[in-house]
């Protein structure tokens, strides 16, 4: 026992001197609120008593209904909102498979359609030059070029045709001249 | 956020956090009031005052002091305009202690008047703060936000009320007073 109220000699004393936590103040107030306080610490039961006294100040059971009402009126206008509240995930669950969906045939259609697949879309074509005369141009000596080059040849089957004519007029020549 | 989701969320704060305050803004409230009737109004007020200002809820470090301040402040106002009601106090405590247990009742002699009489004399903050801290248990920390001081001020307000306290028992046991 003795030893119980030295302990509560040297916390009161710390006390005094604000050097006690909150925990050990607690101890001090259990103590004091006993019936059996010694002799020499009774002085201070009733300063103690009196702080403890005062925490028992409350308010009525009632009080938290009326509080809660008076905020239920903003909650309530919420509650009204549950449905879209409740299934408002689940529509965004939605919309993220659509857009993944929709990202996924994008994505199969750009890595598909490679350079080597048939473009029909003739809409589409690029010009290759931007001045049209130069275009003009172009083509045009591409095409007498080619027509030349047909002409050539043409003339080319032509002589070769004569030559061989010739030739065989030179050997039947030749062989008329044997006999 | 969806706002509906929003405001159950910060109605179940409300309720796990801000409405368990009730008791304690009720007696810091009749300290300043010394009266029932308004200290609960003056709660109430504070309750959905800080309920109004959930959005702010985010940027305050402690709910509990930011509603005390709220109720001080309050519960000053109205008392400003009543004044003259400190003579209740003493009546009515005395009364209500009639109601409670055994050891209240042997507690209840002429020193809990002079210790009473001795709390109330004390000057401003050293009374406030030595209210915070022994009625209501709060941290050194929560009282110098409330209080607008620092926690080494709060310490040496404190110490100088319990010092006077300390004193005044040497004083009643040496005089009698």
């Amino acid at each position: 026992m003795n030893m119980d109220y030295k302990y509560i000699e040297q916390l009161l004393e710390r006390y005094w001197q604000c050097q006690t936590s909150l925990e050990e103040e607690q101890i001090l107030y259990l103590f004091f609120s006993q019936n059996d306080v010694p002799e020499n610490l009774r002085p201070y039961q009733s300063f103690f008593a009196y702080e403890r006294s005062q925490m028992k100040e409350k308010l009525g059971d009632d009080f938290d209904k009326k509080v809660l009402s008076h905020i239920n009126t903003s909650v309530v206008k919420a509650r009204k909102l549950t449905f879209i509240g409740r299934t408002m995930p689940m529509l965004k669950a939605a919309a993220m498979v659509a857009i993944i969906f929709m990202l996924g045939n994008v994505a199969q259609k750009t890595f598909l359609s490679d350079n080597n697949v048939l473009d029909y879309n003739y809409a589409a074509y690029k010009d290759t030059y931007s001045d049209p005369k130069m275009a003009y141009d172009q083509i045009s000596s591409a095409l007498q070029k080619i027509s030349k080059g047909m002409i050539k040849s043409e003339n080319k089957k032509a002589d070769s045709l004569h030559h061989s004519k010739g030739a065989l007029g030179i050997v039947n020549h030749q062989a008329v001249e044997n006999e | 956020m969806n706002p509906s989701l929003n405001i159950e969320m910060d109605e179940k704060y409300f309720r796990d956090n801000v409405l368990p305050l009730k008791d304690k803004l009720f007696r810091i409230a009749l300290r300043i009031t010394f009266d029932r009737a308004e200290s609960e109004d003056i709660v109430q007020d504070t309750l959905i005052r800080v309920w109004e200002h959930r959005d702010e809820w985010s940027e305050i470090n402690s709910i509990e002091a930011y509603s005390i301040t709220i109720c001080r402040n309050l519960a000053n106002d109205r008392s400003q305009k009543v004044e003259s009601h400190n003579v209740e106090l003493t009546a009515e405590i005395s009364e209500r202690s009639d109601a409670s247990n055994m050891d209240e009742r042997m507690i209840r002699d002429e020193r809990l008047g002079i210790i009473q009489r001795l709390m109330k004399q004390l000057p401003s903050p050293q009374k406030e703060i030595m209210e915070l801290r022994d009625i209501e248990g709060m941290s050194y920390k929560d009282i110098s936000k409330i209080l607008n001081f620092s926690e080494e001020q709060v310490k040496v307000y404190l110490f100088r009320a319990r010092q006077k306290i300390k004193k005044s028992f040497t004083n009643i046991d040496e005089y009698g007073l």
